[in-house]
């Protein structure tokens, strides 16, 4: 067996002229959470269909436990459970039959089949809804019945793509808890999402794409760090008064970034770690009539990150990694759009 | 064993659709519609029980509403089948569990086809009850209720295989017009008589040999087009890797062979010739010119182990329009034997020009979409819209022509390959006719053979970069 769980290199996959995925190459270790993170139409899907088997790359290869997905699709198939951006439930179908469906449809009779529904049920806490039909769930419970499909055949790779998109604060909780067990369980996971705050939480590494390449792969700590080249601290400061005057001193103020409005003020960042500097900083807040009700210093988080990854990559220097040249075949390959039928 | 394991013996796709198509208004609603109005029929034709045709006018009725619900209503259930699925991105799902993507379209299909039996089940009481009334050809309406069950099947694939499609025009607009026109054309021969002005149930009570060789040859028919199409359903929504073109290119082959061996040998008619063959190769032609299927690796290397042969083999049975049009050229040459063989029996240049023009007709709308790259996604219904409009278009030229009592009008637009036919039938000197029907064939061939060369080189290129990089 592959000492990874999953192995990309080399990855291309061209739509015409797009390039939706242009040279992706990582590898994702067993028992780990990774999670995938871009802009829309970064690459994200693309890559991620690929390794479902339900995509195939214009060139380079991709593996799953040490299985080529384009050559053994159907062995492929069996290792990995796939959880959808978006998928319609079935009009007349309850939750019991849809699961029962699917776990027919997987090679499950029997008593087997029965044991196996009852046991992903439990776990997706889907027994109070096993007679609901499964297009009168709201977006939480679909997920859950989703998740509960994917994990039927008790695969050893869970591919989620946008699982908390369009849930509710709850329904998230719900979703990340699972996730969290299932971690626990050693399934390795291989998840993209938008709310990054979530994804450091749960995930052991972060792989970022851009325009089909990847500019980082590492944990979250060390991508907050390594993407911090401004350096300094940030700082949340609180005002008793109209916010807009913070950002307004601040522009007048050297060595001080204001980044971003809150709701009664903003955070900006002073360019030293020197804690006597940030008592400065404060003092002369207070100087200058800014009725400065809290300040506290606050972590980087990941969205500093990506944002400063992708500004870095705007102005043509990426700085994090270097994607492998495109091979000269790429000449040779089809202009055609993808097919649909 | 456990009493609900007895669909463990069924498809998985069968016992989800039968639990889901068993639910939905449409067919609760036709089951008992069809259950209410053969009751008052029967109840009501007590009274007309001392008529001598009483029994026959009820099996009529029966058969009038039977045919409504199994050729329209139950085929137009398949419209959407495929394209709900395609939709709601459950297609991915399903394909990642042990069904392949044929076990899905086939299970889609026979849950409706299902449904239709389960329909002609319920009907068999009143024929029963109706045999009391008398001057029941039994044998006849046995068969005929098979034709119109095995009918509603190949049409039921024809919607299911359409279903995938994404143009919204050739998987509903097109069937919801065809069906009713298809069913109206078969009722009307039901109820006036056809075939020599007697019944349907006394033609095919297969007591002549034309009887017996039309019903052959007509169930023989449905299977084909109802295989291919639920072929053509699967190549739809399969994934990339998968090959179903050879298969279904392998069977037109003996299909193909069989139309001609059998024109050879029973073809006096010059006219019908060409119909009867550009009929048996019409949606071969359509898929194969316009399938946009690419080359995958699996697919390359499972011909490619052969060595030279399976090279060989691959440039006409490979997924995609290019080897596509080359397994059309050797269609074509197994469709023009019967043409070769009846020659001395043909007198003029008409079976020749129609043949000529079928062959032109069936090319002209990949020629316009290869060079036009018309929608490059929907090259299929592209074909099938243009193939309709050329005709549509030849047959009003061919009108105000005739209106005209000039064909010189015609002449300008021969390039459209049905004009040809016409121009022929207006008495257009045949030789003329001949040699343009030539050209555009020529024309035709060659443009696609320029295209298709450089589109079939491409793809090989293109598959051994891809291996070169792995």
């Amino acid at each position: 067996m592959s000492n990874s769980a999953i192995t990309v290199h080399n990855l291309y996959r061209f739509f015409g002229p797009l390039q939706a995925v242009n040279g992706v190459s990582f590898e994702i270790p067993h028992g780990s959470v990774c999670g995938f993170v871009g802009a829309n139409g970064a690459g994200k899907t693309t890559t991620m269909r690929i390794l479902a088997s339900l995509d195939y790359p214009t060139m380079g290869h991709a593996e799953i436990c040490g299985i080529n997905v384009t050559h053994h699709p159907a062995e492929v198939r069996r290792l990995i459970g796939w959880m959808p951006d978006h998928f319609g439930n079935y009009d007349n179908m309850t939750v019991l039959e849809y699961l029962d469906f699917y776990a027919r449809a997987l090679g499950y009779k029997g008593a087997e089949r029965r044991q196996r529904i009852d046991e992903v049920m439990d776990f997706t806490d889907l027994v109070p809804l096993a007679d609901r039909f499964s297009n009168k769930l709201s977006k939480g419970m679909t997920q859950r019945l989703c998740l509960g499909r994917s994990l039927l055949h008790d695969p050893q790779v869970l591919i989620m793509d946008e699982p908390a998109a369009g849930l509710d604060p709850k329904a998230r909780v719900e979703l990340k808890h699972l996730i969290r067990v299932l971690a626990k369980e050693g399934k390795t996971i291989f998840i993209s999402s938008h709310i990054l705050s979530e994804l450091g939480e749960m995930c052991d590494s972060l792989l970022f794409i851009n325009n089909g390449r990847i500019v980082h792969h590492g944990d979250s700590e060390s991508l907050k760090k390594s993407t911090d080249i401004l350096g300094g601290v940030l700082y949340d400061v609180q005002l008793d008064g109209d916010p807009q005057a913070l950002s307004d001193w601040a522009v007048l103020q050297p060595n001080i970034e204001f980044l971003e409005s809150r709701k009664n003020g903003g955070r900006i960042r002073i360019d030293t770690e020197d804690p006597n500097k940030a008592a400065d900083v404060l003092a002369r807040m207070v100087k200058d009539n800014l009725r400065v009700v809290d300040f506290h210093r606050e972590q980087r988080n990941l969205e500093d990150a990506f944002i400063d990854i992708l500004a870095n990559l705007e102005k043509n220097q990426p700085a994090f990694a270097t994607p492998p040249p495109l091979p000269s075949q790429a000449s040779l390959l089809p202009q055609e759009p993808p097919y649909d039928p | 064993m456990h009493l609900f394991d007895f669909p463990d013996r069924l498809s998985p796709m069968l016992v989800k659709e039968l639990r889901q198509g068993m639910r939905t208004k449409a067919f609760v609603g036709v089951f008992l519609a069809l259950q209410i109005i053969l009751g008052v029929i029967l109840l009501s034709a007590g009274a007309a029980a001392s008529s001598d045709d009483a029994g026959s006018t009820i099996s009529n009725i029966i058969f009038i509403f039977f045919s409504i619900a199994v050729l329209i209503i139950q085929p137009m259930r398949g419209i959407t089948s495929l394209s709900s699925e395609v939709k709601g991105n459950t297609i991915d799902m399903m394909v990642l569990t042990r069904l392949s993507a044929w076990r899905i379209v086939t299970g889609k299909w026979a849950s409706i086809v299902s449904q239709s039996a389960l329909l002609l089940v319920t009907i068999i009481p009143y024929l029963i009850l109706r045999y009391f009334f008398g001057g029941m050809n039994l044998i006849g309406e046995i068969v005929f209720l098979a034709v119109l069950f095995l009918s509603s099947a190949a049409l039921t694939a024809v919607t299911v295989g359409l279903s995938a499609s994404s143009s919204v025009i050739l998987r509903s607009v097109l069937p919801m017009i065809a069906l009713p026109i298809g069913a109206y054309s078969l009722l009307m021969a039901l109820m006036f008589g056809a075939f020599g002005g007697g019944s349907m149930s006394t033609f095919f009570s297969l007591a002549t040999d034309e009887s017996r060789i039309f019903t052959s040859v007509y169930l023989a028919a449905c299977t084909y087009y109802g295989f291919f199409m639920l072929s053509t359903g699967t190549s739809l929504i399969a994934p990339y890797a998968e090959n179903h073109s050879t298969l279904r290119r392998l069977i037109s082959l003996a299909v193909a062979i069989t139309a001609a061996v059998l024109g050879s040998m029973s073809f006096t008619d010059a006219d019908a010739l060409p119909f009867f063959m550009t009929v048996v190769l019409l949606p071969v032609f359509a898929i194969s010119l316009s399938e946009f299927a690419p080359l995958a690796a699996p697919t390359y290397r499972k011909f490619a182990k052969h060595g030279a042969p399976g090279q060989l083999a691959g440039l006409f049975l490979f997924p995609g329009w290019a080897s596509g049009f080359f397994f059309c050229l050797v269609l074509t040459a197994i469709a023009a034997v019967p043409f070769l063989v009846n020659r001395p029996s043909y007198g003029g240049n008409d079976s020749f020009i129609y043949g000529l023009a079928c062959l032109a007709g069936l090319l002209f709308p990949a020629v316009i979409i290869n060079l036009f790259r018309v929608n490059g996604p929907q090259r299929v219904s592209n074909y099938v819209l243009l193939l309709l409009a050329s005709i549509v278009l030849s047959t009003v030229l061919s009108g105000i022509t005739s209106s005209l009592s000039n064909e010189d009008l015609l002449w300008l637009f021969c390039w459209l390959p049905p004009v040809l036919m016409f121009l022929e039938e207006a008495g257009g000197n045949s030789d003329e006719v001949l040699v343009a029907s030539f050209v555009m064939c020529a024309i035709y061939i060659g443009t696609l053979l320029l295209r298709a060369v450089h589109s079939y080189r491409k793809s090989i290129i293109e598959i051994r970069a891809h291996s070169d990089t792995e």
